[in-house]
């Protein structure tokens, strides 16, 4: 009995770890839907080139680990704002096919400059924790993997915050509620978008810059990542927060147990199954969008 | 009028020039992943028959002539691995092809290999059922994953020391047949299996899948992955506290593996067809020359590249022609000593007679600790 408590709080954990980082990526790409009504199919490419850059600045710059994670995510970021500025500010009043067709051109673009100036090796961060895992009861886990959940968790709390408490945030919502009226009453509609898509790519590119400790990143690892993002976006909602947050978590946590207790082969259709039946029953997602 | 025809004989003779030099070569057609999830070992494949071929155009060629290789990108993908021989054999008229590396890419290819009449070499693809299919323009100068457990199945649990068995692999062609071959064997060296779980070639994390096979309580866990998998699997299992034993088909015994898995790589055994530790003179000067030009050491993608291009070159030499036709016939009566060992052919063009290793890492050197010969099926 109390072995099938333990693979049950091994499988539980296992999920809330995944689960966050899910909810952290998922929260990006909604926050970008939502403020500037842009499906980002190149948002796994973010989460890729942080963990990349990531990567680079600790095992070939010799960066402190903790110094070359926020360092990493800035130089993401200041690739976002180039190309919101260069790309996504024209397109501001372009149709959503449009801008679609561009995201999926820039996630092949970035896909294959990484491939280019990185080549197909998959790499892995190397990180100041030490290996050996800890045990609580026969429950495994790394100091990485504790170190991965507190910083994706207080990442989305702080992500929270931001768009709730503070002015910015309050302007974001303004401008996801009706874009016109928000700029009738002062805000500043194109450093709104500047901030949604530099906020999303960050979110994206701390998970890759975070995760990229365990799970190795290579250049093709993108497509993966915005399809799961999707999938959890979907379920909670298209820009919707609290949608991301608590549909990343339930993703992560479906597919932990779901593999866990039914043949594991199905994993991964756990989640695009549950994408069908909440297209079907309820298309606006489990929570509406703020 | 006099320029504009010296115009145009100049603008001819540009055009006819490359045809020329075209008919002066020897060309071989190889579709390869070079992007896609085995972007990495794709590239080991193709930068090791560049540099064979570049040796063997040194010494002379075939039939007298230049090798050209014409590389195309499969991505590991069916439909772009069809569209890459379609063109290799259709617009650069190779002779050959070799590839691809997903069993379910090279059966795509085969029916291209056999709708022009153009012979196809694979190294890689071990899916039992595509030797099975009598494709007479298909060859497979690699073990397949049957073959491989049925050598090596009833010897694991002795040198293993185990006796529970957990499968733990790819949910693809490869990974299926392997949990549907080893078992008996493994079953009649005096082992049971305890757990067959699966994960996807997307996958990134394994954590549920390793909580699964643990709660089996195993003494080993198989596995079959690539090298990128192949690194977060063996890391994340023993990040969850998983100490047995870990033996695996794919790239258990390679460098890259072995650096990036650092610590978690010591003591893993690998079930290979090739590994660059392998003592004969042969694979000691392909070894020193790899080391030389590529900087690391051969994994078992570059040594099934040594050995479909040489058996490759063999056959167009004994043809004595370029004739797509003649050099099949030529690849029957393949008779090739090679890195591994002998090969030949059996009746459905596969590969036998060749060794295959069991090697254990050790200071992140993969030694050798057993062998076996791949009877004729």
């Amino acid at each position: 009995m109390s072995a099938t408590i333990t693979i049950l709080a091994q499988h539980l954990l296992n999920g809330v770890l995944i689960g966050c980082a899910y909810a952290l990526i998922a929260m990006g790409l909604t926050m970008i839907f939502g403020v500037m009504n842009i499906a980002n199919f190149a948002h796994g490419e973010f989460y890729m080139l942080g963990g990349f850059v990531a990567f680079y600045l600790v095992s070939l710059m010799g960066l402190d680990y903790f110094a070359a994670l926020p360092l990493a995510v800035a130089i993401v970021v200041a690739l976002a704002i180039v190309l919101q500025h260069s790309i996504f500010r024209r397109l501001r009043e372009a149709p959503m096919m449009t801008t679609t067709l561009v995201t999926i051109g820039l996630s092949i673009l970035l896909e294959n400059a990484a491939l280019l100036l990185w080549g197909p090796q998959p790499q892995s961060i190397p990180t100041p924790f030490p290996t050996k895992p800890l045990s609580f009861f026969g429950v495994y886990t790394t100091p990485l993997y504790l170190f991965c959940m507190a910083v994706t968790a207080a990442l989305i709390v702080v992500g929270h915050v931001l768009i709730r408490r503070t002015r910015m945030g309050k302007a974001m919502r303004a401008t996801f509620q009706n874009k016109e009226s928000a700029a009738l009453v002062g805000i500043r509609i194109d450093r709104i978008y500047a901030y949604a898509f530099a906020f999303g790519a960050a979110l994206a590119a701390a998970a890759g810059a975070v995760l990229g400790g365990f799970i190795p990143v290579e250049p093709a690892t993108g497509g993966i990542i915005t399809l799961k993002a999707f999938v959890v976006v979907i379920l909670g909602g298209m820009g919707s927060f609290v949608g991301a947050i608590v549909g990343g978590l339930l993703l992560g946590l479906a597919e932990a147990l779901g593999a866990g207790y039914m043949p594991t082969g199905w994993k991964d259709a756990i989640g695009f199954f549950a994408v069908i039946l909440v297209l079907l029953f309820r298309p606006e997602g489990l929570f509406k969008r703020v | 009028m006099r320029t504009l025809k010296l115009v145009l004989a100049v603008a001819v003779s540009l055009a006819v020039a490359p045809l020329a030099t075209a008919q002066e070569t020897v060309r071989i057609g190889v579709v390869q992943p070079m992007t896609g999830p085995v972007a990495y070992d794709g590239n080991i494949y193709v930068n090791t028959v560049k540099m064979l071929v570049d040796d063997l155009n040194a010494k002379g060629g075939v039939l007298g002539k230049k090798i050209e290789l014409v590389i195309e990108d499969g991505a590991c993908n069916p439909a772009q691995s069809v569209n890459a021989a379609e063109k290799l054999v259709v617009r650069d008229k190779v002779v050959g092809l070799l590839g691809a590396f997903c069993s379910t890419s090279t059966a795509a290819v085969m029916e291209v290999a056999k709708k022009h009449k153009v012979p196809l070499i694979t190294g890689i693809s071990t899916a039992a059922q595509l030797t099975e299919q009598g494709n007479p323009y298909f060859f497979r100068a690699v073990a397949t994953t049957p073959m491989l457990g049925n050598a090596f199945g009833p010897v694991l649990p002795k040198a293993l020391n185990a006796k529970r068995f957990a499968f733990l692999t790819l949910n693809d062609d490869w990974g299926r047949s392997m949990q549907a071959s080893y078992p008996k064997a493994i079953e009649s060296g005096g082992g049971q299996i305890v757990a067959n779980e699966f994960f996807q070639q997307s996958d990134l994390q394994f954590l549920s899948q390793i909580t699964k096979v643990k709660a089996a309580n195993p003494d080993a866990i198989v596995l079959a992955a690539n090298t990128q998998q192949a690194v977060a699997l063996s890391k994340q299992i023993r990040e969850l506290g998983v100490t047995v034993p870990l033996v695996g088909e794919g790239a258990w015994s390679s460098d890259s593996y072995i650096k990036l898995a650092g610590p978690a790589a010591e003591g893993v055994y690998g079930l290979v067809e090739y590994v660059y530790t392998i003592k004969s003179p042969i694979n000691e000067a392909f070894v020193k020359e790899f080391q030389a030009k590529l900087k690391e050491n051969p994994s078992k993608f570059a040594g099934a590249a040594h050995n479909v291009l040489h058996i490759m070159v063999d056959a167009i030499g004994r043809a004595g022609t370029t004739d797509p036709e003649k050099i099949r016939a030529a690849l029957e009566k393949t008779d090739y000593n090679g890195l591994v060992g002998n090969i030949k052919f059996d009746a459905k063009h596969q590969a036998y007679g060749q060794t295959v290793y069991l090697s254990l890492v050790k200071n992140g050197v993969p030694d050798v600790v057993e062998t076996a010969k791949i009877a004729k099926p």
